[in-house]
């Protein structure tokens, strides 16, 4: 069975070699690329779509159909770390540490539990004292990194930025709150069925944007078409309609960075780890 | 205030150079991290409040903008920073990595 695999990979591979053979070489001036495409996007993007940021106006409108499957694969690697990782054995031994002398419980039961708080901590195998210096500055630095994922997301039609920038520096807020305080804490900040349930809700924005525009009669992803429910200037609806697409793609990226870390860190069972 | 701005940048770049130096040049691991984490905050601190101080030359409100911008930056440089330098030689305490000792002639 697996010689037939290898057999496979090999012959796979060997065919997109020899398929790549007919690409054009890098950089070569006579290839469609350089001689039709890259000159319609330099001169005519401005005047087609209206929106400042000529990386974003090929990517969210010229290629929206790509990116939204590239987001459609984001999603899917969060799908595949949770069904291959995710653990939902309970455990039965339970650790507590009593706070002001340090003495460690321990709980052979599982039903019995303590009230979490100031008198008493959770505890696991790779526990380490909290240090104040860490938690007070993150305490301090996480709502402006939020802010600032907020910014990109919202000024990716106009600057350099986007949804997936956006969404890795959100995803890395909430890594922050699980490397400075425990995982524990980031496991009840938000819980997992609400980060699963933002990364399909961010993948279906970007979906029903596309379909919203085709219910008005345009194309899949045809922005130009949502100025009939938006009373807003018509030269503006399409870098709008980038702006709420680049807020879905924000949404799932972010949510798929925290499901991913908090899967691996704690081999599936959500409750150590990092 | 060219004067000024002159002077700040060459301290800051002084200062990377001494950072740099003592990276290459220290013995052991937390002797590293220390011009690491001390001389490269104040160089990146020197240097973005020079160019902060630059930009202000032809005064109006977006200058002054991107000016809080980048004290902004410094700040969040000069909270970081530290933090970052304390939370990786914590790390190797915990790991139990010794500290760099001076040799005693020729044994050990």
């Amino acid at each position: 069975m697996r010689l037939i695999g290898f057999i496979i990979v090999c012959l796979t591979g060997a065919f997109l070699l020899y398929g790549t053979t007919e690409l054009p070489d890098w950089g070569d001036p006579q290839s469609p690329a350089s001689v039709h495409l890259s000159n319609h996007y330099i001169e005519r993007a401005m005047e087609e779509t209206q929106v400042p940021n000529l990386v974003t106006a090929v990517l969210a409108d010229y290629r929206g159909f790509d990116t939204m499957f590239e987001t459609a694969v984001i999603f899917c690697a969060g799908l595949a770390c949770f069904l291959l990782l995710r653990d939902f054995r309970k455990e039965k031994e339970r650790f507590y540490r009593h706070v002001p002398t340090g003495v460690i419980l321990h709980f052979k039961d599982s039903k019995k539990k303590l009230p979490i708080g100031k008198e008493f901590q959770h505890m696991d195998k790779q526990w380490v004292p909290y240090d104040i210096i860490i938690q007070s500055v993150c305490r301090i630095l996480i709502p402006f990194i939020q802010i600032y994922a907020l910014y990109v997301v919202g000024h990716g039609d106009f600057s350099p930025g986007g949804g997936f920038q956006g969404g890795v520096i959100f995803g890395s807020s909430l890594i922050l709150i699980a490397i400075a305080y425990d995982l524990k804490t980031l496991v009840t900040r938000i819980k997992e069925k609400v980060l699963g349930i933002f990364a399909a809700v961010g993948v279906l924005i970007y979906v029903g944007i596309g379909f919203i525009c085709m219910l008005l009669g345009g194309n899949f992803l045809d922005y130009s078409k949502l100025a009939k429910i938006i009373p807003v200037d018509p030269g503006h609806i399409r870098a709008l309609g980038m702006l709420g697409v680049e807020i879905g793609v924000g949404i799932a990226v972010m949510a798929v960075m925290a499901i991913i870390y908090i899967n691996i860190v704690s081999e599936g069972k959500h409750d150590e780890g990092l | 205030m060219d004067i000024l701005v002159i002077i700040l940048i060459l301290f800051g770049l002084f200062l990377f150079f001494g950072g740099a130096v003592g990276i290459l040049r220290m013995p052991d691991f937390y002797s590293r991290l220390h011009p690491a984490g001390k001389l490269d905050t104040l160089g990146i601190m020197t240097i973005v409040m020079g160019l902060a101080i630059y930009n202000l030359h032809h005064f109006s409100l977006g200058a002054l903008l991107l000016s809080i911008k980048m004290f902004l930056i410094v700040f969040f440089v000069f909270l970081s920073s530290p933090t970052a330098t304390h939370s990786i030689v914590d790390a190797g305490m915990r790991a139990g990595l010794r500290h760099w000792q001076k040799k005693k002639g020729k044994e050990s």
